[in-house]
């Protein structure tokens, strides 16, 4: 019984971050129908924007998180305008969109790398309390993340799915013509949607660097379950992201209390291929 | 004045011969035949590792350790292709990156296999004598050209055209009664082998094994390499790694003397000049140094 409540536990508060990556990662594909693998350096980002406010300027951690989650969606707007809205213009294909997106995500870690250096950087918050929840131990900080994001993503939810913004996004990515002919502004529903992934993203990094550290490989190395994520919950399904995400927070938590964290990473990319072709060959049948 | 074929200097001019030869076999999955491959560096680094273990954990002759490691990596590729070609090419790219990591992964942890982190070697070179690592360059060098003769020739077969056909409409492809997944298991399995190949021959390169060799820069590089020059130009991959790869890691290592506090920068300004490279080329050029800024027509 106690290892079924830890993995739950755990593996929910190893999901705050994914929620909030995988929504802000499916909203740029169900919108612009392609990968964006440079949305790991928006979750990067944010982390580093955090560490920034929280250790530099001297401000609150808790007050950090509004700028930082602004700027990062500032920048996920940027690279909207400056990269992928030009891209998308000149008929770059989907393929190359997602090797466009690749070299994006290089040219900004490395940039990142540049000023920041490889080192690993912890956020100066005062020592979180500690708790007891299910019988299993948890700090301040996690119990703050899990209620933070269960609020950031039911507003994002009752965004997408009931809000006039949302609908017009969803009317773009489903009919762009049709939207255009129904008087629907195209840039600043994209620039609202971009806006809204990178502050998604950017409090992903934020999360997760407060559970762990910072470096500037914190995007990349979260990115690939990211997209997997969105691929499990059916890709550009933000209900899909949401609950696939959760999933798999629980089934990696699950296998990380058995097995070491390389091994863990190994069975769930395994377990991903293996999902890949059975869903293949059940839509075949 | 620094001698033009030092150690140092062969060492460099086989590792941008290793990443000609797999550009160009990237050229084939991804220019000819439209199959997204981003785990270059698993088979790579499995090729690499397969040949290290079986040389010098198993004590196999030379010759026979290079033919098994190929063949490792053939059964592999045969495994995953099985299970991603038929895909979309986002779940293409995802699996395949899924697989490089795996295999980064398992090299970290079966140490009792390949001595994890600490390292595996010292793998030899195939001939003894003084001239050990310039026959190797000289393997490499006729292997490669072999490779890009292979791809130039292909383009123009009748098998090629059926891996263009399906490229560039499958479904097409295959209600003209072609076995387009067939087609496309055996060339995967095929090609991603010859990456195997190039791995096994990496190993005497770089002597000593460990993991870090196995990062996603590989792949990255080869990729940046083949968008550069051209992805469906057999040269592609040549000119590319000559743009990208030759004057990072041979001209400006081997030649330009930096000061010891740039040594560190270096690599990581490579990868992101990289990285902006990518972007701009496939803004302003999608097809290459090599190629049209238009797409070109297709004569199907």
């Amino acid at each position: 019984m106690s290892v079924v409540t830890s993995a739950l536990v755990l593996g929910l508060i190893e999901a705050a971050p994914l929620v909030l990556a995988a929504m802000g990662f499916t909203l740029i594909y169900y919108l612009n129908g392609f990968t964006n693998v440079a949305f790991a350096e928006n979750i990067t980002f944010g982390a580093f924007f955090a560490v920034i406010f929280t250790s530099i300027l001297g401000l609150d951690f808790y007050l950090s998180i509004i700028p930082a989650s602004l700027l990062s969606g500032a920048v996920s707007v940027l690279t909207y305008l400056c990269i992928f809205r030009p891209a998308l213009r000149r008929g770059v294909g989907p393929t190359e969109m997602i090797i466009l997106s690749v070299g994006l995500s290089f040219a900004l870690r490395y940039g990142a790398r540049l000023i920041f250096g490889g080192d690993l950087y912890y956020f100066d918050t005062v020592s979180p309390e500690y708790y007891a929840f299910l019988g299993v131990g948890v700090t301040s900080f996690q119990i703050t993340a899990l209620v933070l994001v269960a609020v950031l993503a039911s507003l994002l939810y009752v965004f997408i799915y009931r809000t006039r913004y949302g609908e017009m996004m969803r009317a773009l990515a489903n009919n762009e013509e049709l939207a255009l002919a129904s008087g629907i502004n195209p840039t600043l529903v994209s620039v609202l949607i971009w806006f809204i992934a990178g502050v998604a993203g950017g409090l992903a990094g934020v999360f997760f660097g407060v559970f762990s550290f910072v470096n500037t490989l914190v995007g990349w190395n979260l990115i690939l379950i990211v997209i997997m994520i969105s691929i499990i919950g059916g890709v550009g399904s933000i209900r899909g992201a949401l609950i696939a995400s959760v999933v798999v927070g629980i089934v990696t938590s699950s296998i990380s209390l058995v097995a070491t964290p390389l091994y863990g990473e190994v069975l769930l990319l395994v377990l991903f291929i293996a999902f890949l072709k059975i869903r293949q060959m059940r839509a075949r049948a | 004045m620094i001698d033009l074929l030092s150690g140092y200097a062969i060492f460099s001019l086989s590792t941008v011969l290793v990443f000609v030869a797999l550009a160009t076999l990237l050229h084939l999955q991804f220019g000819l035949a439209g199959i997204v491959n981003f785990g270059v560096v698993g088979f790579w680094g499995l090729g690499m590792y397969a040949f290290g273990i079986l040389l010098l954990n198993f004590q196999l002759p030379y010759f026979v350790a290079l033919i098994l490691a190929v063949a490792i990596v053939a059964l592999v590729a045969f495994v995953l292709g099985w299970v991603v070609l038929d895909l979309d090419s986002q779940a293409q790219l995802v699996a395949t990156l899924a697989f490089a990591a795996v295999i980064a992964d398992l090299v970290t942890t079966e140490k009792w296999l390949t001595k994890g982190v600490v390292g595996l070697g010292t793998v030899p070179h195939p001939f003894g004598g003084a001239q050990s690592a310039l026959w190797l360059l000289l393997i490499l060098l006729v292997l490669t050209v072999g490779v890009i003769v292979y791809a130039r020739l292909l383009g123009r077969s009748p098998f090629g055209r059926l891996l263009a056909a399906i490229r560039d409409n499958e479904v097409l492809a295959r209600n003209l009664g072609k076995d387009t997944s067939r087609a496309k298991l055996i060339f995967f399995t095929l090609t991603s082998a010859g990456m195997g190949l190039f791995g096994a021959l990496s190993a005497p390169v770089r002597q000593f094994l460990t993991p870090d060799l196995l990062g996603p820069g590989v792949t990255f590089s080869v990729w940046i390499a083949l968008i550069v020059g051209g992805k469906r130009w057999p040269l592609g991959g040549l000119l590319g790694v000559l743009l990208t790869i030759f004057v990072f890691d041979f001209l400006i290592e081997t030649y330009l003397r930096v000061p010891s506090d740039w040594a560190q920068i270096i690599p990581i300004l490579k990868l992101m000049l990289y990285g902006v490279t990518l972007v701009l080329v496939l803004l302003f050029r999608p097809f290459g140094l090599l190629g049209d800024r238009r797409q070109p027509t297709s004569h199907l």
